[in-house]
């Protein structure tokens, strides 16, 4: 019986000899040293010349397929507030309130025309006054109101394109599955080494004189090149930039508030744009009903 | 500026100083017949401006979301409102800072101590109770909706009312109330055995 040759066997290995098998070896250069030879003259291809459908280990398709995305698309949110949630054993969860405000599906990308799955999704509402006009064009083709923010979500496949004005509410999520959420973290502005990498500092006291929150040393003196080098932990801009969290639960769903319940603090000030989407950590939950409403 | 079919725009662009108004050539294309010569650039004609459709927005969701899930909350947590009421502003026979309060709980013994603090967060709602065991001051926050605490009990008055909401100066011990124990002990002589019997 031939080995059972799978396409995953083959991207997950990855090792060199994966290369050979789908390509015919000419005898003559077969012990030659030369790589190109060793092929029998052929020259490497991403994907196999032959008819078997294995995808190089190395190609940007395969990286593509390799790469974990989820099958569902992912909503935009506002994030409000924290509070807790008791479960019946009395036992507390602190929790934060995100609420899907007129969350709606602008428009679809599609891997023949954009090079990958993905839905583009939009928030709130801004006045058209203060919306260039090509924005306004893309709104008016795909029927959707003006959006205060636009994002793009990644999908597998087409089976998570969604029609463009559909409107994703809080049924989106089920009870006690998992998200992975991205949000932008509060800026805290120019910080020394102490708040923006935890050093300790230095004594109070014990004669120290006017050096308490200073960096310390930067490095070696001679022995070290007499530099600093690339890549020197110091002082500077803290904050202000993406966080992504991944595999937090959602613990409550509240469809007429549009409200989600996260397990846990999110990064960001309140009113804070947060994007959530299915954990890639496990497979797809299973909602209950289909959410699909279509505006108009 | 320029505006006509760029074919003729050298054209035009040499006739700068012209005075007199040009005369449309007779072997000008068909599709440039609209366009009309005036002083010395060719002016086309007027063409009515696309309005871009605006969509209306969707309905949103309430706005402050919060309110709404504290009262749900609270419907399961306390469904009498006796805890809402303990602590209301607006009951006068509330418990205030500075009072005696003995807090139950379903599992571990009962705490007492000197109320120093209400935060006041809705669900999350809690107090600061001060106390003083083997003669070493103790503080414990509550949460005041928790299902870990069976119940709350006034056990005494403050004589007169605290002048601020936040009474950590109490922690000085100039101001130390000190250990609450036998205030608790007569208390529970006094009311506890017939509430005992009660139940």
């Amino acid at each position: 019986m031939p080995p059972k040759i799978s396409i995953w066997r083959h991207l997950k290995i990855g090792s060199f000899f994966d290369f050979i098998s789908p390509i015919k070896i000419n005898n003559a250069s077969q012990f030659s040293s030369s790589s190109r030879a060793a092929f029998g003259g052929v020259k490497m291809k991403r994907v196999s010349s032959s008819t078997s459908p294995t995808l190089l280990a190395a190609s940007k398709a395969a990286a593509l397929e390799r790469r974990r995305v989820p099958q569902r698309v992912g909503t935009l949110a506002v994030k409000k507030e924290m509070t807790a949630v008791y479960l019946p054993n009395g036992q507390r969860i602190p929790c934060t309130i995100l609420q899907l405000d007129r969350v709606q599906v602008v428009a679809p990308k599609t891997k023949k025309e954009h090079g990958y799955w993905a839905c583009q999704v939009g928030l709130g509402w801004k006045a058209p006054k203060n919306i260039t006009k090509p924005m306004l064009g893309h709104y008016e083709k795909f029927g959707v109101a003006p959006k205060k923010t636009i994002k793009e979500f990644r999908v597998k496949d087409e089976n998570g394109i969604l029609a463009p004005g559909t409107i994703i509410n809080a049924d989106h999520f089920v009870e006690g599955q998992y998200v992975d959420i991205w949000a932008t973290c509060k800026g805290k502005g120019f910080a020394g080494g102490m708040k923006r990498h935890g050093w300790a500092g230095q004594p109070a006291s014990h004669g120290n004189s006017l050096t308490h929150r200073a960096m310390g040393s930067a490095g070696q003196s001679q022995g070290g090149g007499s530099r600093v080098y690339p890549g020197k932990r110091m002082a500077g801009r803290m904050g202000g930039h993406s966080k992504t969290i991944q595999h937090r639960q959602v613990l409550k769903v509240d469809q007429e508030l549009g409200v989600v319940l996260i397990n846990g603090p999110i990064p960001g000030p309140k009113g804070g744009i947060v994007s959530i989407q299915d954990t890639i950590h496990r497979p797809s939950p299973v909602v209950p009903e289909p959410h699909i409403v279509v505006s108009m | 500026m320029m505006s006509g079919p760029s074919s003729l725009r050298s054209m035009a662009s040499c006739w700068t100083s012209l005075t007199q108004s040009l005369k449309v050539p007779t072997l000008l294309k068909p599709t440039l017949l609209p366009t009309t010569f005036t002083r010395n650039f060719i002016v086309a004609p007027k063409r009515e401006k696309r309005r871009i459709k605006i969509h209306p927005p969707i309905k949103g969701p309430p706005k402050n979301p919060l309110q709404a899930l504290t009262t749900q909350a609270l419907q399961t947590l306390d469904p009498n409102g006796t805890r809402q009421k303990m602590f209301s502003r607006h009951n006068k026979d509330s418990i205030r800072p500075g009072d005696i309060v003995q807090v139950r709980r379903r599992n571990g013994d009962p705490f007492s101590g000197v109320l120093l603090n209400i935060r006041r967060r809705g669900v999350d709602s809690a107090f600061l109770l001060r106390d003083h065991l083997t003669r070493v001051g103790v503080e414990m926050w509550f949460k005041l909706y928790s299902p870990a605490i069976e119940d709350i009990d006034l056990v005494q008055r403050k004589a007169k009312r605290a002048r601020r909401a936040k009474l950590y100066y109490m922690r000085q011990p100039k101001h130390d109330f000190g250990s609450v124990a036998n205030v608790v002990k007569e208390y529970t002589r006094r009311v506890r055995p017939t509430q005992r019997q009660r139940k």
